[in-house]
């Protein structure tokens, strides 16, 4: 049976009707044009699904969209404010982080969060942080490096 | 000339992608993100037999579920195709047998994905299993069970080439090695699964196709073949590409599907794939168990190899021909044979197909030839650097199956690995447990003909220049991921002295940008560097003389920089770029400028001898420090160290990405990556979680340079980056290996438990 | 990919959980983190016909010591939070090193000790370490509370002792003995999101000043249907002083103690292998982090 629900994503509310099996990582993408969060395997083993949901990192396609009321749904799109990149963002792109672009959305949102909980990681944080999501592309090297260049710059918490 | 002299503007800066703000953003749309008005969605149907006639399909149920629109199966489409079209085998849908688990017999479009899903529960089939032939070594040696008709003992192709006497060179060779290696079962992993929207206008008869793919113009020529469409009618569109690798090279039947479907129905129809139907579809590298012998000299100089290799090419045809000979051709590069003897075949099995893998054909050839080149200089008391070294080819060489080399600094790649890693400091002296290996490759930078037999140019670029949209650049060039649209920009944007942030691109779509060889073999930067550089000076040459005019100068004063024309003889007097157009267009209308590019014919007359070629070789030397637990077997890697020669690069940022991405591929293949087949012929692991492509944890510091170097034929001094470096990290690997437990590993992957057995542990 | 239609229900109190349960007993899951259930049902192994999602019932959440008691963890505890947490690091390193193990970063954020006991999957990384501190859960449903080793709880490959209209509440584990220490080590092949091919648990405390082994709990994971205390080495340690010899002799037991089987991932010769050693290397850290 399906059911309006509200969500709360980047800062806004938005009513969904839904049924209770439907996934989150559907709703965003499918009713709420939120196509930056991306479906890379469905089982939750690619991280390409990551959003923030009260600034944790989740795997969006594990998560049914019933059990996000009430809480604060992140995503890519939520990062930007009119254009200007968030840092981590910024980073990605002036360190060339950033190849085909399909686990990036996922990838920034985990930096985002490690940052948050950890400002001044160290390498070894930075892997283990981001090792939630695969990337085919890079290497991870430079990603890394965009994500130390963000530590070393800001060293507090980026709101 | 070299890149330093040159003076580039835009040329050889790391600028940031062109695209990266839209990926960073959310905002670049790829395929399964697109919504077209009054779109549906397909699932289609995988078998769960690897081998076996289709005795009967009931689609009747899955019909009649509401929101179905239409269920179809092969017969809805039984033309074969491959991306070549030699000997094509594959069908949309399965026709009459299956031949791979997974493979598609039926599919259903409804109204949302979830009710094509559960629609697809609804069908039943009915099969006679076949005898399964999962082993090419079986499959071969047998003709009683043939997976196609055609084939006799499941040989799709197979070919002999012989160059100079290898016996007779091997009688006096001073040092013999001998030994079979095997290269695993991976594919390429990329983390988009395909996707394709299909949108046919019944009005016009006409096709638009959405749909992540590598090669545009080839998909047209098999959507074309597969619908009985002319070509002129179907338009293929790629959005952004989540990563391709050679897997996205092939037109998928999820496209196919789409589009018959959406002919059908008269309305878009989308289908994206499961991760499970990825692994299912595969495409990827083909295993390859190849017995390899080479002679040696005691000074080290190779004297011959003969190769013989057994590819393991799935249930259909795919790149088939194409892999073969490219293997044969791959072996004579980039150390100096004199006489070379290759025996190939490329056997079909009942297993999901292999086609194309960054680094095709190359990675299984440097797993052979880098391990036995260091067991030859272990035998000859020299050490792995040397060996190398003095084999090594320069620019001039040309191998005996006259392939030209025209521009090697693989001299430098070796030096510059050796020093950096400290190879002969540490071959051979660290503890056991820890060891170094090096191992050294090469690519090509695009072929040098097209997939069918014709003559035209590979890549053709046009450029408009006007006041209305300013600089737009139209090139068939297909941007998955490696930074093509970028350093086509930066190009362009060299020649008419702008920024490159000023060009706009129109690529990848065939009904706005002209016909291209496409994305593979990594031809992009070089083929269609070559065809932007061309139009980007003949819309030049055309301003220029405007510009002249207009200062009353001779056009051959006249530079272009900074989004000005100036005298280079006397500064002061100048005009800007774009006031230059603006008194062009008054005169004779919008600026246009066109360029092709076609490589040179291949010379030779032997069996393959169109394959192979390439107008510019990239390099590629590597070194691997390993630390072995001796009491598990794992293996962890300590530092890795490359040295490219990829010419000038155009973006050092985007090359050094490219370099990274492609030993992380390696490592996967040499570590972590198989796709395993249960008896039955499924993948047993066909996920992420069991397919274990190297996370960020997994990754070692790396440590990659350029060499300086410069092709002088090149547009920009450029050649290939992006696959050579795959091919020489297995060995390197399996050469520190030996250094570190004196066990000389013949495959891939190798786990830990693999380890600890050939260390008599268990 | 999918999942069938369910009815869903968000108790907001434990009251409202077992009432549930006593109606819909074996029809429905429990739904806390989803990265099991979600998954299985996506497999089609699982088809609840309705999921009880009782990740915001704050009751089940939480680390508290209580004294006389010992340390309760709420079942719905987040892994990250306990990979946070001082506490579990200072008291309970096999519990820490578990929790921050499982997964990715992502997993640990949803992912709930009480469901990675409850899915008691052969190779999960919190049971043997739990198990290792003693652990008993708490089981709550209408007929009232009642306790049992978490030994005793798993029973086999994805088969607990959880009744049909039960759901697990928390954790109590013991205070830690004086002079102890824990360590918890697998065998995977890469360093994240893995499904350990071993893991080994041990839990150490010596006579203080005698340097013999007052107690020890050895718990093997991966290399049999539930994890495996492995009590012949257990029983050679106590009593004694763990020189390198008996460590030698405690690891061999251990391997031998342990029941792996071959899979895709690992033959049952390497798995029993990797058990004697990362038994040893286990017990090696443990000994120097007591000194």
């Amino acid at each position: 049976m399906k059911q309006v629900i509200q969500l709360h994503v980047n800062g806004m509310s938005y009513e969904v009707m839904i049924s209770p099996r439907d996934l989150l990582v559907d709703v965003l993408r499918k009713q709420l044009a939120f196509t930056g969060t991306k479906k890379g395997c469905g089982h939750g083993d690619c991280g390409t699904c990551t959003v923030l949901v009260n600034d944790k990192p989740i795997l969006s396609c594990l998560t049914l969209a019933i059990a996000c009321r009430g809480k604060e749904i992140t995503t890519i799109e939520g990062l930007d404010r009119d254009g200007v990149l968030h840092p981590v963002q910024q980073s990605f792109v002036n360190h060339g982080a950033i190849q085909c672009g399909f686990c990036t959305p996922g990838m920034v949102l985990s930096a985002k969060a490690l940052l948050d909980q950890n400002p001044n990681p160290t390498e070894d944080q930075i892997r283990r942080g981001l090792s939630g999501n695969l990337c085919r592309c890079t290497g991870y090297a430079k990603i890394i490096e965009a994500v130390e260049a963000v530590a070393k710059e800001h060293g507090k918490a980026l709101d | 000339m070299t890149g330093q002299e040159k003076k580039f503007s835009m040329v050889g800066k790391s600028v940031p992608r062109v695209d990266a703000a839209a990926k960073v953003r959310g905002k670049a749309q790829f395929t399964d993100d697109m919504v077209l008005p009054g779109m549906v969605y397909a699932k289609i149907k995988p078998s769960t037999m690897a081998h076996g006639h289709i005795k009967r399909i009931n689609t009747g149920k899955a019909l009649a579920l509401p929101g179905v629109l239409a269920v179809i199966t092969g017969k809805d489409s039984p033309t074969p195709y491959s991306v070549n079209n030699h000997l094509p085998t594959e069908c949309p849908l399965a026709v009459k047998k299956v031949c791979y688990y997974g493979e598609g017999i039926a599919a259903v479009a409804a109204v949302d994905e979830e009710t094509a899903e559960e629609a697809l529960d609804l069908i039943d089939v009915d099969y006679e299993p076949l005898p399964l032939l999962l082993d090419p070594l079986v499959s071969m040696g047998q003709d009683d069970v043939r997976i196609h008709d055609f084939a006799p003992e499941n040989i799709n192709v197979s070919g002999y080439q012989h160059f100079g006497n290898v016996d007779d060179a091997l009688k006096h060779s001073d040092t013999v090695v001998e030994g079979t290696y095997t290269s695993s079962y991976v594919q390429n992993a990329f983390l988009e699964p395909q996707s394709a929207l299909a949108d046919f206008n019944p009005e016009t008869g006409k096709l638009t196709l959405y749909t992540c793919i590598q090669l545009p113009h080839y998909t047209q020529g098999t959507v074309s073949r597969a619908l009985g469409i002319p070509q002129e009618k179907i338009r293929i569109v790629v959005p952004y590409v989540g990563g391709g690798f050679g897997g996205k090279t092939e037109a998928t039947p999820a496209s196919l599907v789409a589009s018959i479907l959406s002919r059908k129905l008269g309305r878009p129809v989308k289908i994206t794939y499961d991760r499970m139907e990825v692994f299912f579809q595969n495409k990827g590298r083909h295993p390859a168990v190849m017995k390899v012998k080479m002679g040696f000299e005691k000074d080290g100089k190779i004297t011959s190899l003969d190769f013989d290799t057994t590819l393991d090419g799935g249930a259909h045809s795919s790149w088939g021909l194409v892999v073969l000979w490219f293997t044969a051709a791959l072996t004579q590069l980039p150390y100096k044979i004199p006489n070379v003897r290759f025996n190939g075949r490329r056997v079909y099995t009942n297993k999901p197909t292999c086609g194309a893998q960054r680094g095709l054909a190359g990675v299984q050839v440097r797993i052979a030839i880098e391990s036995l080149l260091d067991e030859a200089a272990n035998k000859l008391g020299i050490s792995p650097y040397e060996m190398r070294y003095i084999n090594a080819v320069e620019t001039g060489y040309q191998t005996k199956s006259v392939i030209s080399v025209g521009h090697s600094e693989y001299k430098k790649c070796l030096q510059s690995v050796a020093e950096r890693c400290g190879f002969l400091e540490k071959y051979g002296k660290l503890p056991f447990g820890r060891g170094i290996g090096m191992a050294g490759g090469h690519y090509s930078s695009g072929g040098a003909y097209l997939l069918y037999r014709s003559y035209r140019p590979h890549s053709t670029a046009n450029i408009r220049i006007d006041t209305e949209a300013g600089v737009t650049l139209f090139v068939g060039a297909t941007d998955v991921g490696q930074g093509a649209n970028t350093v086509l920009a930066q190009m362009a944007a060299e020649v008419l002295g702008l920024d490159y942030r000023e060009i706009n691109l129109i690529c990848q779509d065939t009904l706005l940008a002209p016909m291209d060889n496409g994305t593979y073999d990594s031809r992009v930067t070089h083929g269609c560097g070559h065809a932007v550089k061309n139009a980007a000076m003949e819309a030049r040459r055309k301003l220029l003389a405007a510009a002249a005019l207009d200062l009353a100068l001779r056009p051959e004063h006249l530079e272009c920089a900074g989004s000005q024309i100036y005298s280079i003889y006397d500064p002061k007097k100048r005009i800007p770029f774009f006031e230059a157009v603006g008194k062009y267009q008054n005169s004779w209308g919008t600026l246009f400028g066109v360029g092709e590019y076609t490589p040179p014919q291949p010379q030779g007359n032997y069996q393959g001898k169109l394959i192979g070629p390439s107008p510019a070789f990239g390099f590629s030397a590597q070194a691997a420090e390993v630390d072995v637990d001796l009491e598990t077997g794992q293996i962890r890697i300590v530092k890795y160290w490359e040295a490219g020669d990829c010419g000038q690069p155009i973006n050092p940022m985007a090359v050094e990405g490219q370099v990274e991405g492609a030993i992380s591929m390696g490592i996967g293949q040499a570590l972590y990556e198989e796709m395993i087949v249960g008896k039955d012929g499924r993948i047993v692991n066909a996920n992420f979680h069991d397919y274990k492509i190297p996370t960020a944890m997994d990754m070692p510091e790396m440590d990659t340079q350029t060499v300086e170097s410069y092709d002088p034929n090149s547009a920009f001094g450029n050649k290939e980056t992006g696959e050579g470096p795959t091919c020489c990290v297995a060995p390197a690997i399996l050469n520190a290996l030996y250094d570190a437990i004196g066990i000389r590993f013949t495959e891939t992957p190798i786990t830990p438990e693999k380890v600890l057995k050939a260390l008599g542990k268990i | 990919m999918y999942l069938p239609q369910f009815e869903y229900h968000a108790p907001k109190t434990t009251e409202e959980l077992v009432s549930l349960l006593s109606r819909y007993r074996k029809k429905a899951k429990i739904l806390c983190g989803g990265t099991d259930l979600i998954v299985a049902m996506k497999d089609k192994v699982m088809k609840p016909d309705c999921v009880i999602d009782i990740s915001d019932l704050a009751a089940l959440c939480g680390i508290r010591h209580q004294e006389g008691k010992g340390l309760v963890i709420g079942a719905a505890t987040k892994l990250d939070e306990l990979e946070r947490s001082t506490l579990i690091k200072e008291k309970y390193y096999a519990l820490y090193q578990g929790a921050s193990v499982v997964g990715s970063p992502q997993v640990r954020a949803m992912g709930t000790l009480g469901g990675n006991s409850c899915t008691a999957s052969p190779a999960a990384d919190t049971p043997p370490a739990l198990i290792a501190f003693g652990a008993r859960v708490n089981l709550v449903s209408g007929k009232g509370l009642r306790q049992m080793a978490l030994e005793e709880f798993i029973r086999g490959n994805r088969e607990t002792a959880l009744g049909e209209d039960e759901f697990l509440e928390s954790f109590v584990l013991e205070d830690p003995l004086p002079n102890s220490a824990s360590r918890y080590l697998i065998m995977g092949l890469r360093g994240a999101m893995e499904i350990d091919m071993v893991n080994v648990a041990v839990n150490l405390a010596l006579e203080p000043g005698k340097g013999k082994v007052k107690d020890v709990r050895i718990v093997l994971g991966a290399v049999a249907p539930a994890p495996l205390r492995a009590r012949e080495a257990e029983g050679l340690l106590k009593g004694r002083i763990p020189d390198d010899p008996l460590l030698d002799r405690v690891a061999e037991t251990c391997a031998l103690e342990s029941k792996p089987i071959d899979d895709f991932r690992a033959t049952a010769a390497y798995r029993r292998e990797i058990v004697g050693v990362l038994a040893r290397r286990a017990l090696k850290e443990v000994l120097s982090a007591i000194q």
